[in-house]
Formats: C-alpha cells, sequence, structure tokens
C-alpha cells in the first residue's frame, strides 16, 4: 500500500528515520525521510512505475541509485521551476517535493501511446531516416511534429526562470574528483603533504560506495548507520564541495563543475543561487569516480523491478528500504553475492540465485546456501509483471526452464569504471582483458586516476591507490608527502567472465533502455554495414539523451563485436565529451543574463540624456542616444526637427563614444604615416586631419581624424563600433611591425567627455563658454583648427573645429567628471540661440546629406577608390594596405563605388540594402551593378536619398537605375547623383 | 572656481548603504576613491633606465619591472605592461597628478591622464576574496597576491586593473562600466552581505 | 587552455586573442617586385600539425602581442614570448 512507507526498512540505513517530510508523485501525497532521493522514498512507499520509455512508452522503474540511471526520469517541481529529465535517483528528497512522470498520457499506468510497442518492428535503428523519407515536404510539416509528440521525454516551463546562478573561479594544488574511498584517501594524502585541494562529489553525502556497502574499513563497523570518515578533522587546506559535479576536464588543468547549491530546497534561500558553476584550474588532478555497474541484457530486461545489484544494495544499506520482498539474483561475479547476503540480512527473501558463468561458482553456491536461496547455474529468459517484475523465467544450463515468483530482479554483468572525466581531452580508454573492462588509456598531463575508476574492486584497493595517487600528485606539486600508511593493493584478481546477453529470450532485449535501443537494433546496424561505436550511436541512437550510456555503452559494442565477429577489445567504445551530466544553461550563464547579459557602456551625461527623454540605441557596448522625441512626435518628426533645427541655428551631440587613443612619442607622426593612407608628419600643431585606415589587403579598416596637440603627441579618433580593433590594430603595428618606432598609444575614450557643438550659432554657444580672453574667431580658429582652452572657470578643455554635420561645428572635449555639467552648461548657453540635443539618428541624416561614408560604407568591401577618397592614398610612403591597395583590380572604375541617389518621386524611401539594375532589367543578380548602403529622409531637399555603390559610379551621375528590394518586395526608380546632397562646396564648415 | 559640476565616476550610481544579507557583520566593505590621481606612463623608446632614475630621484619609488606595485610618498606606480605604469596618488588630486608627472618625466615618457576615466573601488572583508572570485578568474591566495600585488584581467567581463594595498584590494575600472559593475558587486556580493561607505 | 604571458603571468584564454602565423615577415611595400611576396603574406598560411609559432593579443590584460609556440595537434604550449624582441 502506498504513502505509508510500507517498504522502508526500520531501523536501517542512514537516512534520518525520526524526521518524517512530506511530497508528492503524480498528484498522490507521500512520505519520506531526510537523506533519502526521491527514488529511494519511492520504492520505500511501494512505486515502482515511474516513467514511461523514450519510443515505445514501455513502462519502466528504477535501474540505478546514481547519476547513470536511465530510466526513472522526472519532472521536478511545478510553475516556473519545473525542470524536465531530472533523475529521480539523484534528486535529495525535501519537504514540499513535487515530482511528476514523464512521456505518458493521460496517466502512467494506461498510456495510450505504448501502443507503440505494437508498431516496434517499424521503429527500428534509423527508422525516421528510411521511413519518413518521402515526400519530403511532409517531414517538416507532418512526421518531425508527430514524431517529436509522440517520442520524447519532459517539458521544460516556458515561464523565465525566477532563480539566480552564478560562476566562480576557484585555484588548487590537487582536485579530487569523487569523494568514495579512493577520492577521501586521496584527498588526505594530498592535504597532509601541505597541497591546497578542492574534494567534489555529485553526492549530497560523502563517502561513495562506503555509503552502500557494508564491511569494515581501517577496524570501525561498517554496519549501516556509520559515518564516512571525512579527511582528517582539520585538514590544512581542502575545501570539500557536495552536490558538485566536475563535468568537463579542459586544456591546461582547467575543470568545470556545476554545484547544485539549492536544488534539494523548495526555493532557493534569500541571496543563494539555485546553481553554481565552478571553473577550477588545478595543477593535479585525481579522478576518482567510481564505476557503473552494468546490466547483463536479456528479453523484457527493462520491467520495473529489474535493478543493478549493487543499487539494491545502496537501497537496502544507505537508504533502509527494500527494493522487493523477493528477490533472484541474476550476476556474472561473485562481488554481487553482497546483495544476497544484505538482503536476507535485512530480512527480505532471497528467492535465488542465477549464475550464468559456464564453470559456475562455488562462493556463488555458498552465499544461496547461507541465504537459504537456489542456487540455479543458467540465464534469465524472461520477466513477467507489466508494471513491475512479477515472474521470471529460468533457462538453465541442461536446457529444463522453470519460473520462479518475485518482484525484484537484481542483475549485475561486471563494472565498468567512471573513466568519462579522462577521455575529455582525447584520451582512449584501453580495454583490460582480465577485468573486462575498459579502463583508462594514456592521461591528459597533471591528471591521475585512483580506485573503482581505474578498475580496483576492492575497499582496502581503493584506498590505497587513493592514497598513492593523493601523495604522488602532492610530490608534483612540490610538495613532500609521507610514506604510504597503506600497502600497494594486490593487484591479482581473479578473471572476470562476463556474460553480455542472453540469446534465447524472446522478449525486446534492451541495451539502452533511455533511448529503447535493443539488441535487435544493433544487430540491424552491423547488418547495414556500421562497425565503429561511434556510428552505432549515431545511428542507432545508443548512448544518447541525458545519460550518455553509462550503463549501456560497453554492452552496445560488446553486442557490435559479436555481430561482426571481432574481439571486443579492438572495436573500442564510443567518445565521451562534456558534460559528464547535464548541467543547466542558466549555471553556464551564471550572472549573465537579462539586461546583465552583457556590460553596458554610459556615457558622462547619459543621465542627462534620460532627463531629456532620449531613446537609446546600442553602439557596441555603449548606450547612444538614438533621438530625443517631444511628446506627440512621430520618430520622423523627432529627426526632422532635430537635424532641421542643427542646421538652422544650432545643436548639440554626444560624442563621447567615439574612440579616442592617445598617440604620443619622438616618432609619432611617423608612426600616423604608417597607418593612415595619407600623410600626417607634415599636419601643423593645432590641426585636425581627416584620416582613413587600411587593412593590409586594401580594404578600408577604419577612419577618423587625428590632431596634433604638440609635436610628439597626437590625439586620434576612430569609429565608435572599431575602437577596440583599431587599439589593437595599432598595437601591432608598434610591437610586431615597426618596433623600432619611438611610439606610446594608450585609450583615451573614457578620459574625455565629447560635445559635438554644431550649426551657425554654434561659435556663439562655444565662446560663451569659454573664459576670458581667449579666441575662436574664425581667423584665430579656423576650420580643422584644435587646442585646449580653459572653460567655465578653469576646467581644462580640448576644442577641435570638426563637422560630420556639414554645419559649422566644434567638438568640446572635459574630462569627464565634467561631462555631465558642461552638457548642461552647452545647454544653458545655447538656449538663447535655438540649442537643441540630436541623437545619432539625426547625426546619421546630416551625414548621408553630406556623403561622408560610415560604418555601411566602411563595411570590409570597400577599398579608398571605392568610397571616393583614393587620391588620398600617398604614392610617396610604406603604410599599411599600400601595395595591395594599388593593384589594378581594386582601382579600376568597373567597381562599385560610391554615389549619391535621388528617387524620381521624393516620397518613397529607398531600402539601404536594395541593389540597383538598369532601367527596364530584370531584379536578376547577372543585371546587378551595385547596392545601397545608407538612407534617411533629407529634411533640407525634402526628398529621401540614399548612399550607394554602384559600379562605375561616379562617371553615371544623372542616370536613372531601378532600385530592386526582392526581400521586401519593392522597385523604385532612383537618378544617381554626387553623394554630396548639402552645401557640396563645404562652405558652411569654414565660415 | 569652475561653475561645472565634478562628478565620480558612481556619482548617482552607488549610495552609501547596507546591500544583500542584512544581518551580521557585512562579508565585504566597498567604498569609492574620489578625486585621486591616475595616469599612465610608458617609456620612450631607449629611456627606459633613464625613466627608472627620474621616477626615484622625483617620487622616490622604483618602478618595478612586472605586474607590482611601487609606493613612494604620495605616488603608487603598478605595472601593467612592458615599459607601462599606472600611477595612482592623492595627493596629486585627478589631473595634477598627470601634469605633475609629465613635467617631471618630460622626454622619457609619455604621460596620459586618466583621472576621470576611471572608477576606483576599494574592497575589503573577510569575503571579499570569495567576492572576486565570482568574476575574476585570478588566483587571489595571499601566498600568491600578497600585499602590493598587481594585475590586469577582467571581472564579470568587465576589464579592470587591481591592486592588493594591505588587506584592501582596489579595484581600477573603466568609468563607463560603472553601473555594471555595481549591478555586477551587489550581486556576487548579496549572500555575505555588503556595506557602502564613502571615503575621501 | 591557459597561457602563460611572460608579463602577466598564467592566464585563461579568454583573456587573449588569436590573430596567426608569426612566422611571414611583411614585405617592403614600396618595392614593385615583392607582388607575390604580399600575396603570400597576407593570403597565404601552412597548416602545420605540431609547433606552431602564433600571435596571440593579451587583449584583457597587458595589451602585449605574443609569439604563442603552441602544438596544433595537442593544444599544449611550448613557449610564450613577447613579439617584440628585446622586451
Amino acid at each position: 500500500m502506498a504513502g505509508r512507507q510500507t517498504n522502508r526498512l526500520r531501523g536501517h540505513g542512514l537516512v534520518d528515520q525520526g524526521t518524517t517530510v512530506s511530497f508528492r508523485f503524480d498528484g498522490q501525497q507521500l512520505t519520506g525521510h531526510p537523506g533519502d532521493t526521491l527514488a529511494s522514498a519511492l520504492l520505500a512507499n511501494g512505486i515502482r512505475l515511474v516513467g514511461r520509455s523514450f519510443k515505445y512508452h514501455r513502462p519502466r522503474g528504477i535501474l540505478t541509485a546514481g547519476s547513470e540511471e536511465p530510466n526513472a526520469l522526472v519532472e521536478l517541481r511545478q510553475g516556473a521551476r519545473r525542470e524536465p529529465n531530472t533523475r529521480a535517483t539523484t534528486i535529495e528528497l525535501y519537504d514540499g517535493l513535487e515530482a511528476a512522470s514523464q512521456n505518458r498520457w493521460p496517466s502512467l499506468k494506461a498510456d495510450l501511446l505504448s501502443l507503440n510497442q505494437l508498431a516496434a518492428p517499424l521503429l527500428g535503428a534509423g527508422f525516421y531516416y528510411k521511413t519518413f523519407m518521402w515526400p519530403a515536404a511532409f517531414w517538416e510539416k507532418l512526421y518531425e511534429p508527430m514524431i517529436r509528440r509522440a517520442a520524447g521525454l519532459g517539458y521544460p516551463s516556458k515561464q523565465a526562470d525566477p532563480d539566480s546562478y552564478e560562476k566562480t573561479n576557484a585555484f588548487c594544488d590537487v582536485l579530487v574528483i569523487g569523494a568514495g574511498p579512493a577520492g577521501l584517501s586521496a584527498a588526505l594524502a594530498a592535504a597532509k603533504a601541505g597541497a591546497r585541494v578542492i574534494l567534489c562529489d555529485e553526492d549530497f553525502a560523502l563517502g561513495g560506495r562506503l555509503l552502500s556497502e557494508r564491511g569494515d574499513v581501517d577496524g570501525e563497523s561498517g554496519a549501516p548507520g556509520r559515518r564516512p570518515r571525512r579527511p582528517n578533522s582539520s585538514p590544512p587546506d581542502c575545501r570539500i564541495l557536495r552536490r558538485t559535479t566536475v563535468f568537463g576536464a579542459y586544456d591546461g588543468g582547467v575543470y568545470a563543475a556545476v554545484e547544485r547549491v539549492s536544488d534539494h530546497l523548495p526555493v532557493p534561500p534569500e541571496h543563494a543561487p539555485r546553481q553554481r558553476l565552478w571553473r577550477i584550474v588545478a595543477k593535479q588532478a585525481i579522478v576518482c569516480a567510481g564505476a557503473f555497474e552494468r546490466p547483463i541484457v536479456f528479453g523484457d530486461n527493462d520491467r520495473p523491478g529489474v535493478m543493478l545489484a549493487g543499487a539494491v544494495r545502496t537501497y537496502v544499506n544507505r537508504f533502509g528500504v527494500a527494493p522487493g520482498q523477493n528477490a533472484v539474483i541474476f550476476a556474472d561475479n561473485d562481488a554481487a553475492l553482497r546483495t544476497a547476503t544484505d538482503l536476507a540480512d535485512a530480512g527480505l527473501t532471497v528467492q535465488a540465485i542465477v549464475d550464468p558463468r559456464p564453470q559456475g561458482s562455488a562462493a556463488a553456491e555458498q552465499v544461496a546456501a547461507g541465504t537459504g536461496a537456489l542456487y540455479l547455474r543458467g540465464v534469465i529468459e524472461k520477466v513477467r509483471g507489466a508494471h513491475g517484475v512479477r515472474v521470471v523465467g529460468v533457462r538453465d544450463n541442461q536446457g529444463g526452464t522453470r519460473t520462479i515468483k518475485c518482484d525484484l530482479l537484481a542483475i549485475s554483468g561486471g563494472w565498468n569504471p567512471a573513466l568519462n572525466l579522462t577521455t575529455h581531452l582525447g584520451g582512449k580508454p584501453r580495454w583490460d582483458d582480465s577485468r573486462a573492462c575498459l579502463v583508462p588509456g594514456d592521461l591528459p598531463a597533471g591528471m591521475r586516476v585512483a580506485g573503482a575508476a581505474v578498475g580496483e574492486v576492492s575497499t582496502e584497493a581503493c584506498l590505497a591507490s587513493g592514497e598513492a595517487a593523493g601523495a604522488g600528485a602532492a610530490r608534483d606539486c612540490g610538495f613532500s608527502p609521507s610514506a604510504p600508511s597503506r600497502p600497494a593493493p594486490d593487484r591479482q584478481i581473479a578473471p572476470a567472465t562476463p556474460v553480455w546477453q542472453v540469446e534465447t529470450g524472446r522478449g525486446k532485449a534492451f541495451v539502452d533502455s533511455q533511448n529503447d535501443v535493443a539488441v535487435s537494433d544493433v544487430k540491424l546496424a552491423a547488418r547495414e554495414g556500421f562497425r565503429v561505436p561511434d556510428h552505432v550511436k549515431r545511428y542507432t541512437t545508443l548512448g544518447m539523451a541525458t545519460d550518455q550510456g553509462k550503463t549501456s555503452n560497453l554492452n552496445g559494442a560488446a553486442i557490435l563485436a559479436e555481430a561482426t565477429g571481432r574481439y571486443l577489445g579492438a572495436v573500442g567504445s564510443t567518445t565521451f565529451r562534456p558534460p559528464y551530466t547535464p548541467v543547466s544553461i542558466g549555471a553556464l550563464a551564471g550572472h549573465h543574463r537579462g539586461t546583465d547579459f552583457r556590460p553596458t557602456r554610459l556615457t558622462p551625461s547619459h543621465r542627462w540624456a534620460e532627463e531629456q527623454g532620449a531613446v537609446f540605441v546600442e553602439v557596441g557596448m555603449w548606450m547612444r542616444a538614438l533621438m530625443f522625441p517631444r511628446p506627440e512626435e512621430s520618430a520622423q518628426e523627432t529627426v526632422n526637427r532635430e537635424v532641421a533645427n542643427t542646421r538652422a541655428h544650432v545643436g548639440v551631440c554626444d560624442v563621447s563614444t567615439l574612440g579616442k587613443i592617445d598617440v604620443q612619442g619622438t616618432d609619432a607622426a611617423a608612426f600616423l604615416d604608417k597607418v593612415y593612407i595619407n600623410g600626417f608628419s607634415k599636419l601643423a600643431v593645432g590641426k585636425a586631419r581627416y584620416g582613413l585606415m587600411l587593412r593590409e589587403d586594401g580594404f578600408a579598416m577604419d577612419d577618423g581624424t587625428t590632431a596634433r596637440l604638440a609635436e610628439d603627441h597626437f590625439y586620434m579618433t576612430t569609429t565608435t563600433a572599431n575602437a577596440v580593433r583599431v587599439s589593437q590594430h595599432l598595437e601591432f603595428c608598434q610591437e610586431v611591425l615597426w618596433p623600432e618606432l619611438d611610439v606610446q598609444t594608450v585609450s583615451a575614450t573614457e578620459q574625455w567627455a565629447q560635445y559635438a557643438v554644431a550649426g551657425p550659432n554654434a561659435r556663439a554657444v562655444i565662446a560663451a563658454l569659454l573664459d576670458s580672453g581667449q579666441d575662436i574667431s574664425n581667423d584665430a580658429f579656423p576650420y580643422m583648427a584644435c587646442g585646449t582652452f580653459k572653460i567655465c572657470g578653469g576646467v581644462p578643455a580640448r576644442l577641435f573645429r570638426l563637422s560630420f554635420s556639414g554645419e559649422l561645428a566644434y567638438e568640446i572635449g572635459v574630462p569627464a567628471r565634467y561631462g555631465d555639467g558642461l552638457i548642461r552648461a552647452i545647454m544653458d548657453a545655447g538656449a538663447a540661440h535655438g540649442i537643441a540635443p540630436y541623437g545619432t539618428e539625426a547625426l546619421g541624416v546630416m551625414r548621408i546629406e553630406k556623403g561622408h561614408a560610415a560604418g555601411p560604407e566602411l563595411n570590409g568591401q570597400t577599398t579608398a577608390h571605392d568610397l571616393g577618397l583614393g587620391r588620398m592614398m600617398s604614392k610617396k610612403k610604406d603604410f599599411v594596405g599600400r601595395f595591395l591597395g594599388e593593384r589594378e583590380a581594386l582601382n579600376e572604375p568597373a567597381r562599385a563605388a560610391l554615389v549619391g541617389l535621388k528617387p524620381l518621386d521624393p516620397k518613397v524611401r529607398v531600402s539601404a540594402g536594395a541593389h540597383l539594375v538598369p532601367k527596364g532589367a530584370d531584379a536578376v543578380a547577372a543585371n546587378d551593378q551595385g547596392y545601397v548602403t545608407s538612407q534617411a529622409y533629407s529634411p533640407e531637399l525634402k526628398s529621401f536619398v540614399a548612399l550607394a555603390m554602384l559600379s562605375n559610379g561616379p562617371a553615371r551621375h544623372g542616370e536613372v537605375l531601378k532600385v530592386c528590394d526582392p526581400l521586401r518586395g519593392s522597385e523604385t526608380l532612383a537618378e544617381v547623383c554626387s553623394p554630396h546632397f548639402v552645401d557640396p562646396d563645404g562652405e558652411r564648415l569654414r565660415v | 572656481m569652475s561653475s561645472l559640476k565634478s562628478m565620480s565616476a558612481l556619482h548617482g550610481i552607488v549610495s552609501p548603504g547596507r546591500y544583500g544579507k542584512q544581518d551580521g557583520e557585512p562579508g565585504v566593505v566597498a567604498s569609492e576613491r574620489r578625486d585621486i590621481g591616475l595616469a599612465t606612463i610608458a617609456a620612450r623608446k631607449g629611456h627606459e633606465a633613464d625613466l627608472t632614475a627620474a621616477v626615484k630621484a622625483a617620487y622616490g619609488a622604483v618602478l618595478p619591472s612586472g605586474p607590482g606595485s611601487a609606493v613612494g610618498p604620495g605616488v603608487r606606480f603598478i605595472g601593467i605592461g612592458p615599459g607601462q605604469w599606472f600611477a595612482v596618488s592623492e595627493t596629486l588630486a585627478n589631473e595634477a597628478l598627470a601634469d605633475d608627472l609629465a613635467e617631471r618625466l618630460k622626454g622619457l615618457a609619455s604621460v596620459a591622464d586618466h583621472s576621470s576615466g576611471r572608477a576606483i573601488i576599494r574592497l575589503e572583508g573577510p569575503e571579499v576574496r570569495a567576492v572576486l572570485a565570482k568574476g575574476l578568474a585570478l588566483d587571489l591566495d595571499p601566498r600568491v597576491f600578497g600585499d602590493g600585488a598587481a594585475a590586469t584581467s577582467t571581472i564579470g567581463h568587465m576589464g579592470a586593473l587591481l591592486w592588493r594595498d594591505g588587506e584592501a584590494y582596489d579595484i581600477a575600472l573603466f568609468r563607463s562600466v560603472g553601473g555594471s559593475f555595481w549591478g555586477w558587486l551587489r550581486s556576487a556580493a548579496a549572500a555575505f552581505g555588503l556595506e557602502v561607505v564613502t571615503t575621501s | 587552455m591557459r597561457i602563460t604571458c611572460p608579463y602577466c603571468g598564467e592566464r585563461a584564454l579568454d583573456e587573449f586573442t588569436y590573430r596567426g602565423d608569426a612566422t611571414v615577415k611583411r614585405p617592403d611595400s614600396l618595392d614593385e617586385n615583392t607582388a607575390e611576396a604580399w600575396v603570400d603574406y597576407v593570403y597565404l598560411r601552412d597548416n602545420p600539425a605540431g609547433p606552431h609559432k602564433e600571435l596571440w593579443h593579451h587583449g584583457a590584460g597587458c595589451h602585449a602581442w605574443l609569439e604563442v609556440t603552441r602544438d596544433t595537434v595537442t593544444h599544449e604550449i611550448l613557449d610564450v614570448a613577447f613579439a617584440r624582441k628585446g622586451c
């Protein structure tokens, strides 16, 4: 009777039976104890059926007691916190836990889609490659959605995750992965030697198999209820991380781990994350990840109640739970005999020990006698009981058959070392014939493996190998560990005689129960020519999904070896890659989600812009004011107003985000000659000049103005988006190309708050800010002048007479701490002159009206010639991009070069990205002559205008072309013209 | 006296007070070091030795050859790259430090003012290393990163220069990321309790 | 992966950016007879399996350009030096 913990073994195990916690499974109210997993609590309540399988919807139970579980996947929690495909065997029970079974409809016990089983002949390996091939259009619309609905696992919540995650870094001498006997012993040895140690275990309790087995350790009783010995009472420097899975090994001793900080609680405590991702840099690492018991494959081996023998011991000894009352044990090794002893000692019935080994086992016979069980030499060939084992059929080695009533079938085909982490960097496991398992092969630098992960079997051997590894790792870090306290383990073991599968059964024999891959699928793949385990994996899905075949890969390889008549050791295994167990995306993102996805850069006057109601746009990491809308204004009206006001009166724009680079040194001018296509050595102090940089292949990289503040001091500006790239390029030029030059560069972007003040009234506004006695008349401070001034009572300011808008304009820079003050002062000073702020949208309109190239034109495909700047390229000096930039093909007229476009109908917008074809020609690639790069509405021309790159463009002014935008479905006619729409002679700049 | 208001990098972004866990001693105490002089100096080619001598004579500090600090009366010099140092001064406030360096090291080094371009945040307290570890991939174990040690790296994907001054860690960040850094710090320190105080 | 910067010490890979082959030499752009050398310099790269000298930039650290000798098969970093000689 469920709900009353009928299968709890009173007085057994490590759970706190004095405290009861409540939880719900599929709506049913149940109880368990602190220290339980969801799996152990379900078993305690007599629940064996916990899910339906992926493809055939077969009833499934609990196979294991650990993270390798293929079957017992549930949806944990509800609402926004619902998490699918969590393993009941690793979920730590807490009061109020809610879980639901998956992949069943309408209910777990009556699942209509289990009819899929009847179609099993159609659903073999690669079925979707074969069955749903025709017609092609059906795949996306019909087949795939249908399969996805029928198959699959749980469903994630579609709401935003309400919890937080974080990442952290750690450094240590020795990282110990796994806190079983080997790991505890390794951590103790390394820490005692003085090493900084981190010890991680995925479990919430330390001890590994020590928690599950009975037996003495160092003379201490191994009765259930003992606590594992921790590595010393106060180890010198050992950080212990429980609930922490080291899931990946990376180059250079880097390991990734995820700590489930709050997964064992209903909701994370205040200020605590749900999970924490650790990046651990370890000089040495010791993998003590233990081993996975492997099943034997036989017909209907997936019935609930079929459980690994070691897991049975875990449930009895650690959790005080009887996974069944009447057990049959089917194992090919003597280690599994402990299951019979432990069950019997717990007062449970062992009906039979079924031994498939040809030679039998005296020890098994003895244990059978001692536990009152039958000792049968033979195999299990069938299992009855749709929702749980009721009867097993045994065929003995004389050919006789018999049935045995039981509710638990404990199976063991031996153990596979958990060597996953040893292969993440490309290591290949090695087949060990005597142990009949794969053992770690060549290890990455700084990695050791100890205990069951290297094939050790006994607790003593695990303790000894852990101690040796811990001492060795400490020694490699420069410490002097004391001599080992334990004798080296006796590595002589009786050769294993593995039994991979039972051939005689009739029911479906599953190799990988998570993916419903049966023996027949592997054999089919072999018949169809698949010989490599990694290929068989892709074809059959064996070893895919949440468990990555931890209990199935080797069985699959063995069946493949047999089917292809090869030695198993030569067949190998699939490649293990990170992560070892599933990792949530939230943990990988940590703090960096939502608005914290990446850092945001704000200019010194950002708050002022917010106060003005600015709309912002992200440029690089910067937030720039796009426009300053007024109430009731449309976006177009705002931009038109900002442009018109600037051209008629005066406007101010925050240009602090432009990259600014301080260039100093006796060779600073010579250096600029190298990086720009035009010369700077003849630039006078107090003057600025526009410059274009190329890449070495001759294509434009970036542009900007550079001012000469002193003979050996320049101040360079770059575009906002390319600032970092240009900095890096300059450093490359300094350090690698021309290390002989005396030049030093440093970014000054953050130091200067800089504002463009543009428009006919700009001089009056700037003059109002200057401290007395300073002259910026056109004579004293002409176009392209620069200088240092004092403003607003002694604040040092850099003034540049530069114009991107085409108007009389200045850029004024002050140390950033005065930025907010300066913009307010500019607005105050400009109030009498009709000042209004303008954003990047208006800035963009004005530069298009002036035909200045910007990001859309400097698109990586354009040369100086294409941009109409070919004449700037110096013939006399060396500079980056000179040689290849002079290639004939990059300078021929037929190349697409910068032009203006005016639509014949001024009210028709020309789309950026549209292509240009001759009037009357079809919009096909063969007729393509160029493309539109930028477009805007020009308030001055009262027309939409555009910039475009057009083949032989400068010679075609006046020609009418068709502007085609098949993507948005528009075609319009436009006239080619000069890109300088406004004030083509630049008279306004110089007044 | 200037009519323009001077604002520190974190002005309006961070207010003094207790953040995150409210009870017990705060795990981390944060403060902004304001109005201090910050400048970079880069040796002119072939003048490295002259520069070292001039700095020794003018500021009483021997420029470190690697990422560490040299402290003279009033100025700390921190190595930030080959032939490059970051100078920090409370006595030569704001732009005054760069002006002073440029004057005294003329011809030997290129000096650039950064007094407005960086936010300097001082972090102290028992959990400061645990908090920094959440964004900084550097081993801050005192056996490895002792008093005066310095490093240029990233914290929460933001470029940062970090140096240790006694038990405190000073962090120089780009001014523009002050808000993002504060968001990161508040989140990273919440579990330990964060006290923001203002100094200088 | 970790790279030991000769100035900053051992740092995580994400502090660095990769540029490419460090063995190529920029030809003289004023010599008109260097067309083939320029094509080699800008476009052609060997792709050796094994040790390879590469340029990396320590953009999140000291900003130095580094010459890193890396085994392209194993990712092992065999040597790191400043790209600027005599540094």
